[in-house]
């Protein structure tokens, strides 16, 4: 696989910038960056620094104002929304702090909801999904609801469905932000193991610097620039 | 497409909030039945009570309202003998003299009511075939037979018109010889009696009209009849085309009622639009996750469609069952009579619309509120 080939995300010049009042806010400024396959990447910078916006362009969830951002092969800053929803189906898988799971869904009907959008069968649905459920440690919480499970456990069914659709990017936001620290090792822990073993590449924003040491590569933002890049 | 299951399921995070739009669509959807009801009652009544082969014969320039029309009493007679093609039985012709008035009747001294009276000869039931006697036996001299929904008509308890009752019409004391049935027609909410007895009553030198029936005759040998007999002062009329008149008489009135349903329906609507509001905006953040997994807007729109209208049919259910339970079989007055509602099946069918209408309608502009925001801020939105 050539260079090229093996970038899944390429930034230039990346700007957002939106009106707030009168004011043009520009929480991101012509900005350059490259991701490669099977990469880790943490995202580390101070509250308004842009690393949310960011994570929010590459996943498909934003689109930028101006500059070029190709995520998996496709410039999605030109993507009409219902496009971007497809892409964003079919390419990315989000996993948020606070899990944003589907209460009235069990673990099962939560993790199969990405599934919905494609044209498995049932059968074929159910098989990766308690397989996925398996992968995460949650097999045995199939059929609970989120309220019946812990905050850790409930991360985790948030990552089984970031990743069941087995989308080749997974942007994380603080994904360990609302848990103790042995629930957030657990899950950096199952992260990790994702690239490791199932070479996603996953995009993660953190406040938490033992979080950001378990990425390959770390990146700190500050005012929408990108300051330094370090080894993880 | 999201999961059935997921709005059924999201009906039940508050079972309170549901019971509430449930009872409201409810309420919504048995207004309109009721307006629908009333529509097709007075509308069955006035198009039942006319029929094609029965023309009236009146007074020129009374063609509006028998009651006002004044004709001849020889009219009966040269017409019997002048019109050819009239209905006959054992030899008699289907020709009733009438007349036709609005009096006081009282059950006792101090309650008077004005009702409608018919006087009539026995020939009256070779014209209007579908009145039968239900009870006792046909009106003679000295007595009356009343409509078997007169008491609703007047607001009298139903044991006070039963056959053998004594009432008094215009001061007069007469005797209830019967009650009979004319289904479906306005005639069930008048008083007959004899025709001479109301004549002298009232003190009328002529009929109101000449009812015939047509058996091989046609309506403009009748009509021609009463051009050329302008001594007689005539007007024919299809008995069917008189109550189309009156039932567009009524018309205004049936529109009141619908004004009436839709404003309240309109009322409804935007507080259940309220309701919806309050049930969507703590799930904009559930929506905005749905929509980062891939979920398009129109496929969570329709979810969200789904849920307010099982709510709505399902209020639509509770008044049906309402409906049937409460309001079918009611009689209703109007001024020249009364019908009885019921929940037929076009009642039912406008109930089932409106509900199936305010859940289509109901769910759009706060599941749009939703679904509009910008996802970034919508997913950090308090969840």
């Amino acid at each position: 696989m050539n260079e090229n080939n093996n970038v899944l995300i390429r930034c230039h010049e990346l700007t957002k910038n939106y009106k707030k009042g009168n004011r043009l806010v520009t929480p991101l400024e012509k900005l350059d960056l490259e991701v490669k396959r099977g990469e880790f990447l943490a995202l580390m910078g101070p509250s308004g620094s842009g690393k949310t916006t960011l994570l929010n362009l590459i996943a498909g969830i934003d689109q930028p104002s101006e500059g070029v951002l190709e995520v998996c092969g496709e410039d999605i800053g030109k993507l009409s929304r219902s496009k971007l929803a497809r892409w964003r189906a079919a390419h990315v898988g989000y996993i948020f702090q606070l899990y944003h799971l589907v209460p009235v869904l069990t673990a099962f009907e939560n993790v199969e909801l990405p599934l919905l959008l494609s044209n498995m069968s049932r059968r074929d649905r159910r098989e990766r999904v308690e397989h996925t459920l398996s992968l995460v440690g949650l097999d045995g919480r199939m059929h609970h609801y989120p309220k019946e499970l812990s905050g850790g456990q409930e991360q985790r069914v948030a990552i089984a469905r970031a990743l069941v659709a087995s989308p080749e990017l997974l942007v994380a936001d603080e994904p360990t932000g609302d848990l103790d620290r042995e629930a957030a090792d657990s899950v950096l822990q199952l992260l990790h193991q994702l690239v490791e073993e199932y070479d996603k590449t996953i995009v993660m924003v953190t406040h938490d610097p033992r979080a950001a040491e378990r990425a390959g590569r770390l990146l700190h933002l500050e005012k929408g620039r990108l300051l330094e890049t370090e080894a993880g | 497409m999201l999961p059935f299951g997921y709005a059924i399921r999201n009906l039940m995070r508050d079972p309170a909030r549901l019971l509430q739009a449930v009872l409201g669509s409810g309420l919504v959807v048995l207004m309109v039945m009721i307006a629908a009801a009333i529509n097709n009652g007075m509308v069955g009544v006035l198009s039942a009570s006319g029929s094609a082969k029965n023309i009236i014969l009146l007074g020129a320039g009374s063609e509006e309202s028998v009651l006002r029309s004044e004709i001849s009493d020889r009219t009966a007679g040269i017409a019997e003998s002048s019109i050819t093609g009239l209905e006959k039985q054992v030899d008699v012709r289907a020709v009733s003299p009438e007349i036709h008035q609005m009096s006081f009747i009282a059950i006792d001294s101090n309650d008077r009511k004005q009702a409608f009276m018919r006087g009539v000869t026995p020939r009256a039931l070779l014209v209007h075939q579908g009145v039968s006697v239900q009870a006792g036996h046909y009106v003679r001299p000295g007595q009356v037979m009343v409509g078997r929904l007169a008491w609703r008509r007047l607001g009298l308890p139903e044991e006070a018109l039963q056959p053998g009752a004594e009432i008094w019409v215009e001061g007069t004391p007469m005797t209830i010889a019967g009650i009979f049935a004319a289904p479906g027609t306005v005639m069930e909410s008048e008083i007959w009696m004899d025709l001479n007895d109301l004549r002298s009553m009232s003190l009328r030198e002529h009929l109101s009209c000449v009812v015939l029936r047509l058996d091989t005759g046609e309506f403009e040998d009748i009509d021609l009849f009463t051009k050329q007999r302008l001594d007689l002062e005539l007007a024919a009329l299809r008995e069917s085309d008189y109550f189309a008149k009156i039932a567009a008489f009524y018309a205004p009135i049936r529109g009141m009622t619908w004004m009436t349903a839709l404003l309240i329906a309109t009322g409804a609507l935007l507080g259940g639009l309220n309701t919806l509001y309050a049930a969507f905006a703590p799930r904009i953040r559930e929506i905005a996750t749905l929509q980062a997994i891939g979920f398009g807007r129109r496929a969570i729109l329709f979810s969200l469609v789904q849920e307010s209208t099982i709510t709505t049919l399902c209020g639509a259910l509770v008044a049906s069952f309402v409906a049937i339970g409460l309001l079918d079989g009611i009689a209703v007055s109007f001024s020249i009579g009364s019908f009885i509602l019921s929940v037929s099946p076009s009642v039912a069918m406008a109930g089932l619309m409106t509900g199936l209408g305010l859940g289509l309608v109901g769910a759009i502009p706060p599941g749009l509120r939703c679904l509009l925001p910008p996802l970034p801020s919508a997913l950090r939105s308090a969840g």
